[in-house]
């Protein structure tokens, strides 16, 4: 599960722009990223860089419900490869 | 709760697409104007507000939060405290007046210093803005968002262009969505922005092919600092506004 959380935030500090966070900031695991006022580009991006990155097919209408790390994390380590 | 803000408004009248009114929010960085704008949320909106753990979409809400407020109050002769912004079970807000629903269609977007607050009598609307720059990942959201058509429209774009030609079908599509009301829920790139519209019309319709008969029309906002758009659901009928011309 470590792994997962950190391959999932180095993939955040790569690819998201949220004005006023700095890369490397630890995810709070229970908030969700559209409410932490990630815009609606990035949260795409990131759900196409997540099904590369772990090997996985997230429909998009599966991914809006998966948007705490907490919960991402999850479906990853029962799901992804 | 205050009855007013403190400071000069930063929010101006941008756009009035046949019957809505669209106003241009400032969300540069200013200490007193977001101070003035958190004393006008209610103590849920100040609660929210409090939680956002980013600088950037904190101030983007209070500031677009209290516009609205005092757009809506001027336009439904209410007071301040009198508003209340529930949610939908897909996260899009409605207006009530004193607990009731009031008489107004309204939707809000930002993206960095630039956000639109749009509203309208009645039907659904949804608006969207992103500010134009360079796009890490663009191949990637073009999967992610687009149809085969606009992405080989896009991709014959070169240099600057190219992202802002997508962001351009982007917001058309993401306005669309939001006004919908289901947003992230429906496959964007399960409909395509119409040809004409994707040559350079700044009008134009289309039908979702999961509500056949509900007419949409998207209106492009953008100017050279940010790409926009609204869209509108025109249909003759109790849901949409009627407005289609």
């Amino acid at each position: 599960m470590a792994a997962t959380e950190e391959r999932l935030r180095k993939l955040v500090d790569d690819n998201l722009e949220i004005d006023g966070r700095t890369a490397g900031e630890p995810l709070d695991p229970d908030r969700n990223i559209a409410e932490a006022g990630v815009p609606s580009t990035d949260i795409v991006a990131f759900w196409k860089l997540v099904n590369e990155e772990f090997g996985v097919d997230i429909p998009a209408e599966e991914f809006a419900g998966l948007l705490t790390p907490a919960a991402l994390v999850a479906y990853l380590d029962a799901n992804a490869a | 709760m205050t009855s007013a803000p403190a400071t000069a408004p930063w929010w101006h009248p941008f756009a009035t697409p046949e019957g809505a009114t669209v106003l241009h929010v400032d969300l540069t960085p200013d200490a007193a104007r977001e101070a003035g704008a958190s004393s006008w949320l209610d103590e849920e909106e100040a609660e929210r507000w409090r939680r956002y753990p980013y600088s950037g979409p904190r101030r983007q809400f209070a500031l677009c939060r209290a516009a609205l407020r005092a757009v809506l109050c001027e336009q439904l002769g209410c007071g301040n405290e009198e508003l209340s912004f529930p949610t939908s079970a897909h996260g899009k807000p409605a207006a009530l007046v004193g607990g009731e629903p009031a008489p107004v269609s309204f939707n809000v977007s930002h993206s960095g210093r630039h956000g639109l607050v749009a509203f309208a009598p009645g039907g659904r609307l949804g608006v969207d803005v992103e500010e134009l720059g360079p796009r890490r990942n663009l191949e990637l959201l073009m999967e992610g968002v687009l149809g085969p058509a606009e992405r080989a429209a896009v991709r014959s774009r070169e240099g600057p262009d190219q992202p802002r030609f997508f962001l351009r079908l982007w917001t058309m599509k993401e306005a669309l969505l939001k006004a919908h009301g289901r947003g992230f829920l429906l496959d964007a790139t399960a409909f395509e922005i119409p040809p004409a519209v994707r040559r350079g019309a700044t009008r134009g319709t289309l039908e979702l092919p999961q509500e056949p008969g509900v007419i949409w029309q998207l209106e492009e906002l953008g100017d050279e600092r940010f790409a926009a758009a609204l869209a509108r659901d025109v249909s003759p009928g109790p849901a949409g506004s009627g407005a289609q011309r």
